[in-house]
C-alpha cells in the first residue's frame, strides 16, 4: 500500500489499486478525527462508519493515480 | 515431493474461538416472547430463559438453570414479574434475585442468579453478552430502525421473520458474506455491479447495487437493487434495500440478518424483512411484499447453510483481485473476541474496498445468457 495524502486536510491513508476501478484505503489515524468532511458529518450528527467515502480524498487518490504517485495494477498480497 | 507440497496450497482450518463474541445479539423478534410462558434458548454455550414480568411488562433475560438444584426455569411458569421453578418453585426476578422461596423460611443471601442486560428496539429482543462481563459501554449501541416506533410505525409492514439453526458451522462463515461479493451470485442468484466494503469502529458495511439475474426467480428480488447493509457488532445486520416498482417510485425495505452462537460450532441463523408502504399501499399489500421479499432471501440463505454443512472452516482463504476483503473483515471480527482493553487500533481503524466488478459481470452476464439460450432452446423442442 503507499500513502496518499488528502490534499484537502492533509490527513493521510494508505491506498493500493488493483485496477482502475478497484481502490483500497486502510486508514491509520481515527478518520472521524483527522478527516475533514467526516467531522463535518459527525457534527451534523452523522457516523463516519456508516460513510461511504471521503469525496475529497477520493479526488486526492484519483489525482496521485493521475500523476503516477499511485501505481495501478497491483497484485493482491492478502492471500 | 517436496517440489510438489511447495506447490499445493494446504488449507490452514485453524479453530473456531473457545469464547463468544462481545456484543449485541438478537434472539428473535419481541412480541412470541410476551405469551405469558417462560422460553429458553440455548445460546453461548449454556440456556437462557426469555419471560415476561406480569407487572412490570418488560422482557427479561435469566441463566436457564436455577441455582438451587439445577432445575430449568424455561420449563416453569410466571409468576408476577418472576419466573417459578419447575422443580421447587423458586422464583426469579428479572433482575436475578430471589424473589422468594414459598417452602422456605429465609431465602439464602447468595441467591443471585445471572440476569442477562436485554434490550427491546426493532420489535426485536437482544441481550448483551461479554466474556468479562463488563455492560455495554457508551456508543455500542443498536440503531434503531427510523419510523419503526412512535407515529410512523404504521408506515412499515409487519415483520416477516425466519430461524434456521445451523450445527456444524462457527458463526464467522455468515459474517464472512459481507465480503463475499462472487458468492451473491452464485448463491443467492444476485448479480452484484457494485460492491464495496467499509469497516470502522463496531461496524462493518456492504455497499452493493444488484442487477437481477434474469435466468432466475426470486420474487422482488428479483429487480435491480441498492442494498447499504452493516453489522453493528459481531451479529446484527441491518440492510436498507431500495428498488425502483415503477418510474421514480422506490420501495423501501429492511432486511435483517443476525444470528447469536449456540455452541463453538453451531448458531441460530435469524432473518427478517419489513417493508414500507408505498402510497395507496394496504396493509395487506405490504406484508405480502415483504413476505416475497423473504422468499427470495430464504432461497439464499438456505443454499448459504447447505454450503456451510459440507466446507471446512478456513483461515488462509486463496483470494482473486475479484474477491473482498476477508483478511480484513476478520481482523475487525476479532475486536469482538478479544479483552476490550486487548482491541488494536489495526480492528476498529477504518478500512475501504471497492471490487472492480467488471471481469465478474462479463462472465456472469455470458452465464446468464447462455442459460437463457439453452432454456429457450428446450422449450423450442418441447413444444408441440
Amino acid at each position: 500500500m503507499r500513502p496518499v495524502q488528502c490534499a484537502a486536510c492533509g490527513n493521510q491513508v494508505l491506498c493500493e489499486k488493483f485496477s482502475p476501478a478497484h481502490t483500497s484505503v486502510q486508514w491509520t489515524a481515527d478518520a472521524a478525527v483527522a478527516c475533514a468532511e467526516f467531522r463535518d458529518l459527525v457534527a451534523q450528527g452523522a457516523t463516519s462508519a456508516r460513510t461511504r467515502t471521503c469525496r475529497a480524498l477520493r479526488s486526492s487518490i484519483e489525482r496521485a493515480v493521475a500523476d503516477g504517485t499511485l501505481e495501478v495494477g497491483g497484485v493482491r498480497a492478502d492471500v | 515431493m517436496t517440489a510438489l507440497n511447495d506447490e499445493v496450497r494446504v488449507i490452514d482450518a485453524g479453530r473456531p474461538p473457545a469464547r463468544f463474541a462481545r456484543g449485541w445479539h438478537c434472539l428473535g423478534l419481541a412480541d412470541p416472547f410476551k405469551d405469558g410462558e417462560p422460553h429458553e434458548i440455548e445460546a453461548f454455550g449454556t440456556k437462557l430463559v426469555v419471560f415476561q414480568g406480569q407487572d412490570d411488562g418488560e422482557l427479561h433475560v435469566l441463566n436457564a438453570y436455577c441455582p438451587h438444584m439445577g432445575g430449568n426455569l424455561a420449563h416453569g411458569t410466571v409468576k408476577g414479574d418472576a419466573v417459578a421453578c419447575p422443580f421447587h418453585d423458586w422464583r426469579w426476578s428479572g433482575d436475578g434475585r430471589c424473589a422468594g422461596i414459598p417452602y422456605a423460611r429465609r431465602v439464602p443471601p447468595r441467591a443471585r442468579t445471572r440476569a442477562w442486560t436485554a434490550l427491546e428496539r426493532n420489535r426485536q429482543l437482544f441481550v448483551w453478552h461479554d466474556p468479562e462481563g463488563n455492560p455495554p459501554p457508551v456508543g455500542v449501541t443498536l440503531p434503531e430502525i427510523e419510523g419503526i416506533h412512535g407515529p410512523d410505525a404504521g408506515e412499515w409492514s409487519d415483520w416477516t421473520w425466519k430461524t434456521a439453526r445451523v450445527d456444524g458451522s462457527n458463526c464467522r462463515e455468515i459474517v464472512d458474506n459481507v465480503v463475499d461479493m462472487a458468492h451473491f451470485f452464485y448463491v443467492h442468484y444476485a448479480f452484484p455491479t457494485y460492491f464495496k466494503n467499509v469497516f470502522e469502529g463496531h461496524v462493518a458495511t456492504q455497499y452493493m447495487e444488484s442487477a437481477p439475474r434474469g435466468d432466475m426467480d426470486l420474487g422482488n428480488l428479483s429487480s435491480p437493487l441498492r442494498s447499504d447493509a452493516s453489522y453493528h457488532g459481531p451479529s446484527y445486520m441491518i440492510d436498507y434495500v431500495f428498488t425502483e416498482v415503477a418510474p421514480g417510485v422506490e420501495m423501501e425495505m429492511v432486511l435483517i440478518n443476525s444470528h447469536y452462537p449456540v455452541g463453538a460450532d453451531s448458531f441460530v441463523l435469524q432473518y427478517g424483512a419489513i417493508v414500507k408502504k408505498l402510497p395507496g399501499m394496504t396493509d395487506e399489500a405490504a406484508a405480502e411484499a415483504a413476505r416475497s421479499l423473504i422468499g427470495g432471501l430464504e432461497t439464499g440463505f438456505e443454499q448459504d447453510i447447505e454450503i456451510w454443512r459440507n466446507k471446512t472452516r478456513i483461515d488462509n482463504p486463496l483470494l482473486t483481485e475479484e474477491d473482498g476483503p476477508v483478511y480484513q473483515l476478520r481482523r475487525w471480527y476479532e475486536q469482538f473476541y478479544v479483552d476490550a482493553a486487548d482491541v488494536e487500533d489495526a480492528m476498529t481503524r477504518r478500512f475501504e474496498f471497492e471490487i472492480d466488478t467488471r471481469r465478474a459481470n462479463q462472465a456472469w452476464r455470458a452465464e446468464v445468457d447462455g442459460n437463457l439460450a439453452r432454456r429457450a432452446a428446450e422449450t423450442e423442442v418441447g413444444a408441440p
